[in-house]
């Protein structure tokens, strides 16, 4: 459809709207009592009406009514709910504290609500997460950890313990995108995906979106994680932290002016290394984050938020090796109400992903990254209780520093090269609604325009007949080419610009109050790439914007899902079916180095990749045991074919596995809360094996025995069925009730039975025996931990 | 700089106490003719010498204890600058095919080699590669990660005129492919580091450094990752099959798998103290 028709077709709808009864509008925030601390996604509920709305991402609601005498209801999980007798004549600001819950009966009817809401709602493919649950699921060394619960939800896999990056509905991991407080987070582990790189003392509210994606998110065609931290308790100043085997946390929030500005701080450090030299050992392995937060609270209608994240990981081998990377984020929120119904947030961020390596003995020093400005205004527009708008736009401009090498002592004998560096600006303006048409049927639909200009940088180079990468015929192989010459630009030239309409559509039609159906489809594009041709994502992997070579990838997902809600809520049960085509998913020539690549362009052919699945989620939400069952049967396969009839392409052009085309994903993770002093927490994974690479034979050259891969069977074997079985138990001590210190004892074994899961089978000769061997590489055995939080 | 410096080590931290082997069913194919033809000339000898050997086998499967030789071959190389032709024989009968009379590779000369093997003909050029001499190795006293490492400190001159490719063989086969791009023309030195299970010592080894040509470099440096001597674990690249630079004139679909290539190669040996 042509966009700007589709525009003004919006417009004509939200006029028509407007003009109906006489309405009332309330709007206002929501807290929690104990730290004044803003709640998201909270149900505020009008039950005569059979109206609602959820707060949003700032706590903040607004909702259109007839005028009258209502009830309303404001209930979140967790906290006690309030129901008030409002008299609704004039607009009206209203903020609620809702305070947390110990024990109370009519919780039960407070979350079949919610529950209900959730199956009215289109959004569909998302899954949340809070705090709370993230600390209970049982983890290696204890560390609790987002990324780690996020792989047990249905649709999302990892490439397995250490590392980097998950994967989603078969995206590759590049293709995530992670926002911190609405900053871009372009590495999500420490120590090479060991643990991430969230505190989860800070995290506020996790959402995960994996399909039916609004069109507000944009930039990434798999997954949006989206990860809101605390702003800081304004009432009490607080100590949080846990000391475990691998890192200790602490975490301090406070007023600064009550009830109107606050702090926030929270460090995370493992310290491992420091008892190394305890043991004559000069290795050195440690990570650590600082998350801090200031807000301000001007008014009802202003507020302004200043954050930052810093995370770094140094890894040494005596003054050898040292291997550093991090992220740093700064990030400047100002929420204003323009009106009663009109919610903004304008952000101003700046983020960057470094990395660094020093190898002493070969006499260099080794820095790439890429560094980013963000600057988003973002609309929430509630228009009557039947429609809101969300509009807004962003723009990224983005530096790559693809590498550069620098002699690290004078004898070295290495000349500093600087890999050249590339610049980027990514546009994007978005209009979405959600739209309810009658008391059945509700629509979310929306627009992104994105335009991605990759601007001039100095020396590209000019390739014959602009091919990057040749076939040779005689030899049967891919090669690269050698350019013939470069270019230089000045930085306000285009290079190359891409233009993307990206629509979004989902749909809500409650069956009964009991059930819904749900269908979605979202189109989305990504400009940026992750070069990796490892079977699991490194640090080292470098980002490479789109081009003159290299295109931008692109995503029409299609799903539809039954939601149904069994037992007033005490049950929910979420099917999806999904089918995800991708256009420019890049693939690598035999052979490819993606290190110190100037000329990246010249391993690199672009393909396209689909995948389809099926995923359910059965949750029980309520009893002294919780838990849920997820399961995934899926597929994820990528093609490479020829450029023209000469060439084979990969895999002599058929469709091969992705590395994470995983079949059969299961996971159950299941709590019982035994007594106030003792809670249980177990989880069963099990997932397909990893696709993988056998050799067909074996020969010699000089002496050194090779395996031969089969290009004709890329990614065909399977690593052997990755599954464990992990169990927790948190102890509440007695002793802190009506005390003001607050502790806990989490005490996990991960992996109970010990499965040897295989991470990687290599393939070698034995020094010693000299027969051929399959070495099978696992990361984790047993794994005790045991960690200790407080508060107070 | 080079994947393979830093990914071994990466590996080694994390995985080197959680490895086993396993029993694997590997897949299989019908043998391909396999072509080892590296000639070295020892140019800084004195008088010069060569080894020019011309291995030929058959693909195995992976687990098989034998790699076959291929024999009854007809092996010649072809001077293409005066259409000369040097004639080799297996008088071993091991598949190990050597000249007749013995040769020199001469510079600035392209020679093709030819091997007629059950009834398809495979060929294959290649021209002397310049080298450059080692100007010193020595033992060092450094470590690496275990502490008990060996260092060997390696220095040379790199040619400033050109674009240089190098292979280093430190016996035991433990191969490294670099290039001269980030120490183009420079007095370059760099350490090695025989890990305690690469190389026992005291003990005497010889090092050899061969010029090579850019395509043979970016073919051993697959070579040396996928051979999983220095690597391995989950950051391992993807492996791929890797085609040589010799082809199967009969029949192109049964391509060989092998190289042809002429290096100027510069031997040192050192012997290696037990310094821990």
């Amino acid at each position: 459809m042509n966009p700007s028709k589709y525009i003004a077709f919006l417009f004509l709808f939200v006029a028509q709207i407007f003009f109906s009864q006489e309405k009332v509008t309330i709007n206002g925030t929501v807290y929690d009592n104990n730290s004044n601390e803003t709640l998201i996604g909270v149900s505020v509920y009008f039950p005569e009406l059979k109206t609602g709305t959820t707060t949003n991402e700032y706590g903040f609601y607004s909702i259109t009514v007839p005028k009258g005498n209502y009830k309303i209801q404001i209930s979140y999980l967790g906290f006690k709910s309030i129901i008030e007798n409002l008299n609704l004549t004039v607009n009206v600001t209203k903020n609620f504290k809702l305070e947390e819950e110990t024990e109370s009966l009519d919780e039960i009817i407070i979350e079949s609500d919610i529950e209900k809401l959730n199956i009215k709602t289109p959004q569909m493919s998302v899954n949340k997460l809070t705090s709370a649950t993230i600390k209970q699921i049982p983890v290696v060394l204890g560390e609790s950890d987002i990324i780690k619960s996020i792989i047990l939800l249905p649709g999302v896999t990892s490439a397995g313990e250490g590392a980097s990056g998950f994967n989603v509905r078969g995206g590759a991991a590049d293709q995530n995108l992670i926002l911190l407080d609405e900053a871009i987070v372009f590495n999500s582990s420490h120590v090479f995906g060991f643990f991430s790189v969230f505190n989860p003392d800070v995290i506020k509210d996790v959402k995960l979106y994996k399909g039916g994606i609004p069109a507000r998110y944009g930039g990434r065609l798999s997954s949006v994680l989206d990860i809101y931290q605390k702003e800081g308790n304004s009432k009490e100043f607080k100590l949080t932290g846990g000391i475990g085997l691998v890192s200790s946390r602490l975490l301090a929030e406070g007023p600064i002016e009550k009830e109107k500005s606050s702090f926030l701080i929270g460090g995370r450090a493992s310290y491992a290394h420091l008892f190394l030299p305890l043991f004559d050992n000069d290795n050195t392995a440690y990570f650590y984050d600082l998350n801090s937060k200031v807000n301000y609270r001007f008014n009802e209608k202003n507020n302004l938020f200043l954050s930052t994240y810093f995370g770094k990981d140094v890894f040494g081998i005596s003054d050898n090796f040292v291997n550093k990377y991090g992220n740093n984020v700064l990030n400047l929120r100002w929420n204003h109400l323009f009106s009663d119904k009109l919610f903004s947030n304008l952000s101003l961020i700046y983020s960057d992903y470094f990395y660094g390596l020093t190898l002493d003995f070969v006499g260099f020093e080794w820095d790439s990254g890429i560094t980013n400005f963000n600057l988003k205004y973002d609309f929430k527009h509630y228009l009557n209780n039947t429609f809101t708008l969300n509009y807004g736009i962003n723009n990224i401009y983005i530096k790559f520093n693809p590498g550069e090498i620098i002699p690290n002592r004078p004898d070295s004998g290495i000349q500093p090269e600087k890999l050249i560096d590339k610049y980027a600006n990514e546009f994007a303006a978005y209009i979405d609604a959600e739209h309810r048409i009658s008391d059945k049927l509700t629509l979310q639909y929306g627009l992104r325009f994105s335009n991605f200009t990759r601007l001039g940088q100095d020396e590209l180079n000019v390739y014959a007949n602009n091919e990057a990468v040749i076939y040779n015929q005689q030899f049967k192989k891919y090669e690269s080419a050698t350019p013939t010459g470069t270019e230089s630009f000045s930085r306000s030239d285009v290079l190359a610009s891409f233009n993307n309409f990206e629509p979004r559509f989902s749909l809500s039609y409650l069956l009964s109050d009991e059930s819904s159906v749900k269908l979605s489809y979202n189109r989305m594009a990504q400009y940026l790439h992750l070069l990796s041709n490892t079977a699991s994502p490194t640090p080292l992997d470098v980002w490479a914007p789109s081009g003159r070579f290299i295109k931008p990838q692109q995503l029409d997902q299609f799903a539809a899902g039954y939601f149904k809600s069994i037992k007033g809520g005490d049950y929910s049960l979420e099917t999806e079916v999904f089918y995800k085509d991708i256009q420019n998913r890049i693939d690598y020539i035999n052979g490819a180095n993606l290190i110190a690549n100037n000329e990246i362009e010249t391993v690199i052919l672009n393909g396209q990749a689909r995948a389809y699945g099926l995923e359910v989620l059965l949750k029980k939400n309520e009893g002294n045991f919780k838990g849920w069952l997820a399961y995934t049967l899926s597929r994820s396969e990528q093609q490479t074919p020829g450029r023209n009839a000469n060439e084979p392409g990969i895999n002599q052009g058929k469709w091969y596995s992705t590395p994470f085309n995983k079949t059969h994903d299961l996971s159950l993770n299941a709590s019982y809360e035994l007594s106030k002093k003792w809670t249980f927490n177990a989880n069963f994974l099990f997932q397909t094996g990893q696709p993988t690479n056998y050799p067909v034979g074996q020969y010699e050259v000089q002496g050194l025995n090779v395996p031969i891969f089969d290009d004709d069977r890329r990614n065909a074997d399977r690593l052997p069925a990755y599954h464990r079985f992990d169990i927790s138990a948190t102890l509440t001590p007695e002793k802190n009730k009506n005390r003001k210190w607050q502790a806990e004892w989490v005490f996990g074994i991960y992996n109970l039975y010990g499965r040897q899961n295989a991470a990687s089978i290599n393939f070698r000769q034995n020094r010693e025996t000299l027969r051929n061997e399959a070495i099978q590489t696992s990361i984790f055995g047993i794994v005790p931990s045991v960690t200790y939080n407080f508060k107070f | 700089m080079k994947k393979i410096y830093i990914l071994p080590i990466l590996l080694m931290f994390f995985f080197s106490n959680c490895e086993k082997v396993v029993d694997v069913d590997v897949p299989s194919i019908p043998p391909k003719l396999i072509i080892d033809a590296s000639f070295e000339v020892f140019f800084d000898e004195n008088p010069v010498t060569a080894n020019t050997v011309v291995k030929l086998r058959l693909s195995a499967d992976y687990f098989d204890d034998v790699i076959p030789a291929a024999l009854n071959a007809t092996v010649f190389l072809t001077n293409l600058s005066d259409n000369s032709v040097i004639n080799f024989s297996d008088t071993n009968a091991d598949g190990d095919y050597e000249p007749i009379n013995s040769f020199i590779p001469a510079d600035n000369v392209t020679y093709e080699l030819t091997v007629i093997y059950d009834n398809e003909t495979y060929k294959g050029t290649a021209t002397k590669i310049k080298s450059t001499p080692l100007t010193s190795v020595t033992q060092g006293d450094e470590t690496l990660f275990s502490g008990n490492e060996t260092e060997l400190k390696i220095s040379f001159k790199d040619d400033a005129n050109e674009e240089n490719y190098y292979l280093f063989d430190f016996t035991n086969n433990l191969f490294l492919a670099i290039e001269d791009r980030f120490f183009n023309g420079a007095d370059y030195n760099f350490s090695y580091f025989y890990s305690e299970d690469d190389l026992k010592v005291p003990t005497a080894v010889k090092i050899k450094m061969s010029g090579i040509t850019k395509e043979y470099f970016t073919y051993f440096r697959v070579l040396i990752n996928q051979s999983g001597q220095n690597a391995g674990g989950p950051f391992e690249t993807v492996p791929s099959s890797l085609l040589g630079n010799m082809i199967n004139t009969t029949n192109e679909e049964n391509f060989p798998l092998g190289y042809f290539h002429i290096s100027e190669t510069d031997t040192y040996t050192i012997f290696l103290e037990d310094k821990n």
